[in-house]
């Protein structure tokens, strides 16, 4: 709601909206560009739920296009529109649906008829010609279907999503965790916060602090959450949470999309993601989606179902394995007993014509593809709360890194990097690729696995303080074969100048930590191996088995400046131990 | 294959002649994958814990900075790559020498040299101007036998237009080569004969099973003639009958510079004569670790030819060969050295030499010998590596990694050279002005001429 020389109108309404997903993040980024004042808060950084533990598949749409056609032609729309406002998250592999000889030509011609019904173009190719495109597919196979299928980076398309919504006034608030919701005469009107570091940019150390956000309006978009947020105004929510596996190659075994050509099962895709190959995954219902067990015979099963479509992965290494949880809804009426029957689609749950509690609404079930619909949708009823007509720009207009840009460049001339490293640089930053690389400054590569450079970083660090996970998200840095055991360290010395020693040490704390995570689920074959490297680098050169100087600060000025302080000033010195001193 | 079937050179259904070996002419490879040269090397760097061994080995990120070494150039290259035409080989893969110790190097197994040598080929193949002095240099050094003719023509010509270093003096061409020696020598039958009269002599059944088939490379053929000429005699001493069969290079200079394509042609020609030989129980023997190196590894892990494993498993390089099958030590044991050759040697082990393992070989044969000293000069490159000290452009750096094994030479007792590898010994003459000698010419010393001392 603008005026027409641009500025916010003065009566905009406010409209918080809880979870920095994909759909939260959408919905914040089409109320701000629509003139509306925004308040997004997220307990984690963004991307942390569900978002940040999917397996980067733009849909084409295929794998619906039997059993759920609604959600299938949605997807192929928002294909398209990703493809073009988000291309700098969107790399378009393609896709095959491959069929076995032992799954149903039946199957195979229904989704193939499904196909065209839907919209969504496709192809038969044979054996020959699907085993040309993917060498590594099995030699057994039948034949395959192509789609357009394509992979997507969840977190960039999140971050610039967020980017966007800044510049249109939104305040983004991450690590900050609704503690109650404020209801004032039956009525949602604001929520009660807790930061975890102050407001703003997350600077570890900082103090947090309870805020009361008052809005005129608030959404809910936290997925598989919606009930915990529901719980304080007592509506009920019955989000269905199912947890799935992915597991994580080393290298892309496939450049195209795999999925399996049968009804539905566990374990029957593989997405080309960045330098890495993800493997999915499993469906089944959680009580609580951030307690639940993840279990080896989950890993196991991916590899051994998915090898039958590519052998190689049977020897080939994995990285880690993660669990997400999808935050599937139907209306209780429905009542499936196996949460593979729930239907993908979204739901918008105003609370009051359904729970008699106005100013409020939940928005549940949905998938990644749809977020930006998810969030159109969502706009729209907010608008029309308050009887605002303004239209949905965010098909149209690009999000930030996204605007024209080319990956054909010189890297060396302009950026002077080494070609695959400036390739990979410009992909993850597209149209800012030059705001971004161009320095004056010495530019040495951080993190050798991924190719990220200190230019990145720096620019990482700047938009999201000292979260040095946020900074991993952004650019991928500590995402590689190495699992960060070469790099953490390097990436945590990136935040001196601008934060001290003890709030690097925290941030480097929780970036191994975050790291570990995921490898302890891969730990055999040379995953072990690099653990094991990792372990003993990370221990015998960086005290990080048992730190003396975790705790209080060190005074390392002290140390400096030999055993004679009264020698501290600055003149060289001879230290008691007979050699000279350090520093000078 | 029994005795008798062994095939003559007079072999009435003219299948197989020695002395005319198939000439490659009428073999058509069966192209398995036509694309073979863009084989996909990405699961390769699966077995990379990017500890940088193979960068604190390599010689050339040593003494030049701006060389991201083979970790980069290798597995994380690789890794960043997709199989599209778009994602770029970077050219710093040029600067890479080849020497391979980066393969031996590394803990965890990763194909290094086959990564680089693939990603070399693929950037000379799709990146590189054709037009360019750089890639017709590289192309015409590559190709030795049309580089040294140039060269002996127009020494200038190859310094300036070429950009061929002026600090290096060009071979000496062999008035003779090795092959028309051969051939003025009887050739197969006369080998058989000689061969035979040894076994005689040692006691050995006439018919003993013992056959080689020589590939002597084109220095030995074209300019250190007496190196192969030593190899005919130490093997015929022991009873061997040898075959020279039709070859062309090995192929180890057009690796180094990207040009698979000649690499691989030369290859096949390579592959289908030594292929026929094996085939018929004949051992393939090298007398320069670079080339016995390129039919061993890497042909097989560049190109899908037939009978390219069979050659591999059943090459060897010719001292290491006779240490298998013959006694050597103890008949070093009973002679004597004198003449030219009864010196101090100070040995180089080449880079090659090592990724096979016989880095020791020369060493433990010759220092217990009467009359002849040896001594290693060390473990570093000799930083010749074949082309690359021929660069304008590489020399300074290329003598800057030969620095230690010139310190080391001339620390040495005694003023000669040993060294498998022609262009080691290139490099070692030119550092030290000393004579270089290749192990098999102390062998025929101490064996063949030294009979009876």
């Amino acid at each position: 709601m603008l005026t027409p020389n641009g500025d916010k109108m003065a009566s905009a309404p406010h409209i918080a909206v809880i979870g920095g997903g994909s759909t939260g993040i959408g919905i914040a980024r089409d109320l701000s560009m629509r003139g509306l004042d925004v308040t997004l808060v997220e307990q984690g950084n963004l991307t942390h739920g569900t978002t940040g533990r999917m397996h980067g598949l733009l849909h084409s749409g295929g794998r619906y296009a039997v059993a759920d056609q609604a959600s299938a032609t949605e997807c192929i729309e928002e294909n398209r529109v990703l493809r073009d406002i988000a291309s700098h998250c969107v790399e378009m592999t393609g896709g095959l649906f491959v069929k076995r000889p032992e799954d149903t030509e039946k199957y195979f011609q229904e989704k193939l008829a499904g196909c065209e019904e839907c919209g969504i173009p496709a192809e038969v190719v044979s054996r020959e010609e699907a085993r040309a495109m993917e060498p590594h597919l099995a030699k057994d196979i039948d034949k395959a279907i192509t789609v357009p299928d394509g992979a997507i980076d969840p977190f960039r398309l999140v971050v610039a999503n967020a980017a966007s919504a800044m510049e249109h006034g939104a305040r983004i608030e991450t690590h900050t965790t609704v503690t109650d919701l404020l209801v004032e005469d039956g009525e949602v009107v604001g929520l009660e916060v807790e930061h975890d570091s102050g407001s703003g940019k997350r600077v570890h150390g900082t103090e947090g602090g309870r805020e009361e956000i008052r809005a005129d309006y608030v959404v809910n978009a936290t997925g598989a959450w919606a009930g915990r947020i529901g719980e304080m105004a007592d509506v009920d929510i019955e989000v269905r949470p199912s947890k799935g596996v992915m597991t994580i190659m080393n290298v892309r075994q496939v450049d195209t999309v795999i999925n399996r050509c049968r009804p539905k099962g566990d374990a029957d895709i593989i997405v080309p993601h960045e330098t890495t190959a993800i493997l999915g995954t499993t469906d089944e219902e959680v009580e609580d989606p951030a307690e639940y067990p993840e279990e080896q015979w989950e890993v196991d099963l991916m590899i051994d179902e998915l090898k039958e479509l590519v052998p190689i992965l049977e020897e080939a290494r994995t990285i880690r394995s993660f669990w997400g949880v999808r935050p599937l809804y139907e209306p209780p009426d429905v009542g499936s007993d196996d949460p593979t029957d729930i239907t993908r689609d979204y739901f918008l749950l105003d609370h009051e014509t359904r729970d008699d509690l106005p100013g409020m609404t939940s928005i549940v079930g949905g998938k990644f593809t749809t977020y930006r619909m998810m969030g159109e949708e969502i706009s729209d009823h907010v608008c029309n709360q308050f009887g605002i007509d303004a239209d949905c720009r965010t098909a149209d207009v690009p999000l930030p890194g996204s605007e024209k840009f080319s990956v054909l460049r010189d890297y060396m001339d302009e950026f002077g990097l080494r070609s695959p490293i400036g390739r990979r640089s410009v992909e993850r930053l597209g149209s800012r690729a030059d705001e971004v690389l161009k320095t004056t400054d010495p530019n040495p590569v951080v993190c050798n696995c991924e190719g990220v450079t200190r230019a990145e970083i720096q620019d990482a660090i700047e938009q999201s303080g000292s979260d040095l996970n946020a900074v991993r998200i952004r650019t991928r840095a500590s995402m590689g074969n190495c699992q960060g055991g070469f790099c953490c360290h390097r990436m945590a010395n990136e935040l001196h100048g601008e934060y001290d020693e003890s709030v690097a040490r925290q941030a480097w704390d929780e970036l191994l930590a975050e790291r570990w995570k995921g490898q302890r689920h891969a730990l055999w074959g040379e995953q072990l191996s690099q653990a094991m490297l990792n372990y003993a680098l990370h221990a015998t050169t960086q005290n990080r088995d048992n730190d003396p100087a975790d705790g209080e600060p060190v005074d390392f000025a002290a140390f400096d400046a030999g055993s004679t302080p009264a020698q501290s000033s600055g003149e060289a010195g001879v230290a008691a131990d007979g050699g000279t001193e350090h520093g000078d | 294959m029994s005795d008798a079937e062994q095939p003559t050179e007079t072999d009435p259904d003219g299948e197989f002649n020695p002395s005319a070996p198939n000439t490659g002419e009428k073999f058509e490879p069966v192209d398995v994958f036509p694309d073979s040269d863009d084989f996909d090397l990405r699961p390769g760097s699966d077995s990379c814990y990017k500890c940088s061994t193979c960068d604190t080995n390599c010689p050339v990120a040593e003494v030049d900075d701006e060389f991201p070494g083979p970790k980069f150039q290798g597995p994380e290259q690789w890794r960043l790559k997709q199989r599209d035409d778009e994602h770029e080989i970077d050219d710093s893969v040029m600067d890479c020498s080849n020497c391979m110790r980066c393969d031996n190097a590394c803990p965890a197994g990763v194909p290094l040299s086959q990564m680089h040598n693939t990603a070399r080929g693929e950037y000379v193949s799709e990146q590189m101007d054709k037009t360019s002095i750089e890639y017709w240099r590289n192309r015409i050094l590559s190709n030795y036998r049309t580089s040294a003719w140039l060269a002996s023509k127009l020494p200038r010509l190859a310094n300036v237009a070429m950009n061929v270093t002026k600090e290096r003096e060009f071979p000496e061409f062999a008035t003779e080569t090795f092959r028309e020696w051969w051939d003025k020598r009887g050739a197969a039958a006369g080998s058989k004969e000689r061969a035979q009269a040894a076994r005689r002599e040692r006691g050995l059944p006439e018919d003993a099973d013992k056959k080689v088939a020589y590939f002597h490379g084109c220095y030995s053929n074209y300019n250190t003639t007496e190196v192969g000429k030593a190899m005919v005699r130490v093997y015929e001493h022991f009873g061997y009958e040898v075959v020279v069969p039709e070859q062309k290079c090995s192929g180890t200079p057009m690796f180094a510079n990207g040009m698979l394509d000649d690499a691989r042609r030369h290859a096949e020609v390579n592959v289908s004569s030594m292929s026929d030989l094996v085939d018929q129980g004949y051992d393939a023997i090298a007398s320069c670790t670079s080339c016995s190196m390129a039919l061993r590894q890497e042909y097989p892990e560049l190109f899908d030819i037939p009978g390219i494993d069979d050659v591999a498993a059943n090459t060897f390089e010719s001292l290491e060969y006779l240490r298998i099958h013959e006694d050597l030590q103890g008949e070093l044991a009973e002679v004597e050295v004198s003449g030219d050759l009864a010196e101090e040697f100070a040995y180089h082990a080449p880079c090659h030499a090592r990724n096979q393992g016989l880095e020791r070989q020369a060493l433990e044969l010759f220092r217990d010998v009467d009359g002849v000293g040896i001594e290693d000069v060390g473990e570093s490159c000799s930083g010749i590596s074949g082309t690359y000290g021929w660069k304008a452009e590489k020399y300074e750096k290329s003598m800057e990694i030969g620095e230690e094994m010139f310190e080391h030479m001339e620390h040495a007792e005694g003023d000669t050279g040993m060294t498998e590898c022609p262009t080691c010994a290139m490099q070692m003459e030119h550092g030290t002005g000393y004579d270089i000698r290749h192990p098999l010419e102390l062998l025929e010393a101490a064996l063949v001429d030294g009979r009876g001392v």
